[in-house]
């Protein structure tokens, strides 16, 4: 399990289970304990098991509420999704890699297995087999990097599938002919990987904020249609509107949509 | 003087009363006894709860359960979405790919240590000199217990960069991509890793039978003559052999229920290795049966997965069982000696 | 008359350990026992060191008294008190069930034992249990614990049973620590010669009785070894952590009430944490890993030499005649 920062106890406190992307865990991690400071009876007890997972966990009533990193599908009846803030999903190399950027057809023949060799990509100053490195099937951004990027295709057998965001920096971190796709929170400086422009655009939050980077995307929240609970409803109107939040969410690298400055 | 009075301070003794209700030996008998059933009822409870779980699985995959075809990888993740409320479960699944990288893991893992451990064993017990048995001793205790995740940790650390800096070329690298991805996290690592955790376990459990082998049957074969390197081998060895089926018995439970420690340094890819590729063989990710539940273990929540992780689960379960009866009868015969080691 | 000293026929054969006796074979054996001798003499001394230099270099003191923190850096992680008590409450919680439970099943064993197919029941399901992977007995914990009814020993919410607690984890490493402790009780209590026993009986002691004044503390030592044998176990397993506990760093607990509200809310042990900060983990801080895996080995080499301490004193103790 990878383990969950929830906040701590007190008396009288409800816990609210909620599950999802393990992709956004860190900034949910620092929201609910801002939101648990606030509200001291309120604490959140949140697995990251992915996305599709979580979603799966709401419609049958095993979680509270759930986050995901992809917009709804005719398979998530039964929940209803509102967009929390923005995020972009960045493909990132090794920074020995002298590739800077790539286009969106040239990623999806990477993460196909069309092109095996960095040789056969421009721009590279590397003559060895790419290692590509992504996530596993229950993450949201898994399903959102197949729809933007692959066109529906599956991934190649291989692509070294891990189970968080964290791992695939690590990987690709560690492997100069690494290449992977990360959220913006673990592309930035000090993670050790180097984020690509893709067709040309930069993933940066500002790119994200005025849509002209191809992967950005709506974090959303999911609840169970009808009977949502009160009090989830309003921490995802506190962390959609509210500035404290909205300040969280800049910090933690990913980009407010709707917060009021 | 009265009849009872030596019996006043003695709480315990029970025979000279009137037997008025249970007597403290029937009522103890039944306490424990009833312990004794709560336990086996929690064992026969396990087995009955996982095979009531893993029996959607086994159900409607049947025997092809067992077999091949497809990749497993994508089979588990049809498995995991199909868990909304949306559409049918999907159970398709067949996990040859996982079951031959737990059977080639765990064979070769132990097939190695089976054979340090005997001449190992041998080693400690009879021909190391003194001062070197006492420190082996307590090291062999030592490394049998370290907790497995440690052995992991240092796997990860040293044993798979090594092997993915040093051994893996990439000519092997480009030979097999794009179905595969050679890192350092392979059958090698695994195997290495799971013979250094059960070696010093079946050293330990090799030494103990040796050690309890009659030294009047080994000085008798010493006064005929013979030497003593044939005389421990011959006699020796050859009446512990059951505990060395015991012990192999046991290691092999062992590295079969191994699950987080292998699961760090095997690949985590649903692929069968190919023993066609020849060198490259050892250098191929996979994932065998108990990594795989590790892996998968946060979709636990999705009733199609939940089944199927619980089917693979029932597999390691009789598998380990049966293995316990194996051990079990294997030191009968040593039992009739009265060597109980 | 003059008596000869008999001149033998032939030559006394050469005793045994000359080099004409020895086959090559046997020479290739000794050999071999030779090299993999020193060869593991090398690679076990290999392994200590290197977890004694790897741990000397990142253990600091600070790392034993504060709390895992969320950060980016590794000054910001803090280090691994509560997986360091958590380890510390699980072996005890889970001890303290195997242990009783543990001693009175090999009790029954070796002084009851009727009837008898209730007896080979009973020995074979403590040996099937001692061979099961603690991932299928994290598994049926899964099951067993998420049941409704047993929601007092975890957190519910809104209908949903979380299922994961000390006591969750707690009972069912009491499962792997059992078969240890039954296994040494039941050869400690077997050791002792049946003249003991009935010299009980004749002065008029019950069979309980003399279990209970007579046979177990005699074989105290053997209660003690095992149960720092099954303790050993508990504290290195990961799976049953993993599933059954959580996985939050530092401990949630359930509500305020002072003990059990802890023991039913959720936390992490040393393993789970060394899991977490390995490289293939989300923390990926390998040397905070490093230093909580010599704290781990310490209490297990401690446990080491406290069964060695127990094993020998017990040596120099009363022997039967």
């Amino acid at each position: 399990m990878i383990p969950m920062m929830a906040v701590p106890a007190s008396a009288g406190a409800t816990t609210l289970f909620g599950s999802g992307s393990s992709a956004e865990q860190p900034i949910l991690n620092v929201l609910f304990r801002a939101y648990n400071r606030l509200h001291a009876s309120i604490r959140f007890n949140y697995l990251p098991d992915g996305g599709n997972a979580g979603v799966q966990d709401v419609q049958a009533g095993r979680r509270l509420f759930a986050v995901n990193t992809r917009p709804p599908l005719p398979s998530d009846s039964g929940t209803t999704y509102f967009k929390l803030f923005l995020d972009g999903l960045c493909v990132a190399v090794n920074p020995s890699n002298s590739l800077s950027g790539l286009t969106v057809a040239q990623t999806k023949n990477i993460f196909t297995g069309v092109a095996t060799n960095w040789s056969q990509v421009g721009g590279s100053n590397l003559t060895t087999t790419i290692d590509p490195v992504g996530r596993n099937s229950s993450a949201g951004s898994y399903t959102f990097f197949q729809q933007a990027v692959l066109g529906g295709a599956t991934q190649s057998s291989n692509v070294h599938p891990v189970t968080s965001d964290g791992l695939v920096a690590t990987a690709v971190s560690k492997d100069s002919s690494g290449i992977g796709y990360v959220g913006l929170a673990h592309a930035g400086k000090g993670s050790g990987v180097k984020a690509l422009t893709l067709n040309g655009v930069s993933c940066s939050q500002a790119n994200i904020k005025n849509e002209t980077y191809p992967l950005f995307r709506y974090i959303w929240g999911v609840l169970p249609t009808g009977h949502a609970s009160r009090t989830v409803e309003t921490f995802f109107d506190w962390v959609r509107t509210s500035k404290q939040a909205g300040q969280i969410i800049q910090r933690a690298g990913a980009v407010p949509a709707f917060n009021k400055k | 003087m009265d009849r009872d009075a030596y019996l006043d301070h003695d709480p315990d003794a029970g025979f000279l009363e009137p037997d008025r209700r249970l007597s403290q030996d029937q009522r103890a008998e039944l306490g424990l006894g009833a312990l004794v059933c709560v336990v086996v009822g929690l064992l026969v409870a396990l087995f009955v709860f996982v095979l009531r779980e893993a029996w959607p699985s086994f159900a409607h995959n049947g025997l092809a359960w067992f077999g091949g075809g497809g990749s497993v990888d994508q089979q588990l993740q049809a498995i995991s979405t199909s868990g909304d409320l949306k559409h049918a479960p999907v159970y398709t699944f067949h996990a040859w790919p996982l079951i031959w990288s737990t059977i080639v893991i765990t064979i070769g893992a132990v097939a190695i240590a089976f054979v340090s451990s005997l001449f190992i064993a041998v080693f400690m017990v009879e021909f190391a000199p003194p001062w070197l048995r006492r420190i082996l001793e307590p090291v062999v205790r030592l490394l049998a217990s370290v907790p497995s995740v440690i052995y992991g940790l240092a796997a990860v650390l040293v044993l798979v960069p090594f092997i993915g800096n040093h051994l893996i070329t990439q000519n092997e690298k480009a030979s097999v991509t794009p179905t595969i991805q050679l890192s350092g996290s392979s059958l090698l690592a695994a195997i290495v890793v799971l013979t250094v955790m059960i070696a010093p376990i079946m050293i330990a459990v090799f030494a103990d039978g040796l050690r309890s082998v009659p030294r009047g049957w080994l000085e008798g074969s010493l006064a005929l003559g013979i030497n003593r390197w044939r005389t421990f081998w011959k006699v020796g060895v050859r009446t512990a052999r059951p505990v060395f089926v015991a012990g192999t018995v046991l290691a092999t439970a062992r590295a079969l229920g191994e699950a987080v420690m292998v699961s760090m340094v095997s690949g985590g890819v649903g692929f069968a290795p190919n023993p066609v590729d020849g060198l490259i063989f050892f250098f191929e990710p996979s994932r065998p049966l108990a990594a795989t539940i590790i892996a998968f273990t946060e979709e636990l929540s999705s009733p199609p997965m939940k089944h199927t992780l619980y089917a693979i689960a029932a597999v390691l379960l009789f598998s380990s069982a049966m293995l316990s009866v194996i051990g079990w009868a294997a030191k009968q015969p040593m039992r009739r000696y009265g060597l109980v080691p | 008359m003059t008596t000869a000293t008999p001149t033998p026929a032939r030559s006394t054969p050469k005793r045994s350990g000359s080099s004409a006796s020895w086959r090559w074979s046997d020479r290739l054996g000794l050999g071999l026992a030779w090299f993999l001798g020193l060869l593991f003499c090398a690679i076990a001394a290999a392994i200590v060191i290197y977890f004694l230099v790897e741990g000397i270099r990142y253990l600091r003191p600070n790392l034993l008294v504060t709390n895992p923190a969320p950060g980016v850096s590794e000054s910001q992680t803090g280090g691994f008190l509560d997986p360091l008590l958590g380890t510390l409450i699980l072996g005890a919680m889970s001890m303290a069930v195997a242990v009783p439970v543990g001693v009175g099943i090999a009790v029954w064993l070796s002084e009851f034992g009727r009837p008898t197919g209730l007896a080979r029941v009973a020995e074979s399901a403590v040996e099937m249990l001692a061979g099961e992977p603690s991932v299928v007995l994290a598994l049926f914990g899964t099951i067993l614990f998420t049941v409704g009814q047993l929601g007092f020993l975890s957190q519910t919410s809104h209908g949903i049973v979380l299922g994961q607690s000390f006591f969750a984890a707690a009972a069912m490493l009491s499962l792997v620590g059992l078969p240890m402790v039954v296994a040494s009780t039941r050869e400690g209590l077997q050791a002792i010669p049946s003249h003991v026993r009935e010299a009980s009986y004749a002065v008029g002691k019950t069979k309980i009785a003399t279990t209970r004044r007579v046979l177990l503390p005699a074989a105290r030592p053997s209660v003690i070894t095992g149960s720092m044998l099954g303790l050993g176990r508990v504290i290195g397993d990961t799976a049953i952590v993993l599933l059954l506990l959580g996985g939050t760093l530092t401990f949630q607990a359930a509500n305020s009430t002072p003990l059990l509200g802890l023991l039913r809310g959720t936390g992490d042990t040393l393993t789970g944490y060394i899991y977490y900060n390995a490289p293939t983990g989300d923390g990926n801080q390998p040397s905070k890993a490093y230093a909580a895996a010599f704290v781990l080995m310490l209490m297990v080499l401690a446990i080491n030499v406290g069964v060695d301490f127990v094993v020998r004193r017990s040596q120099r103790a009363v022997r039967w005649s």
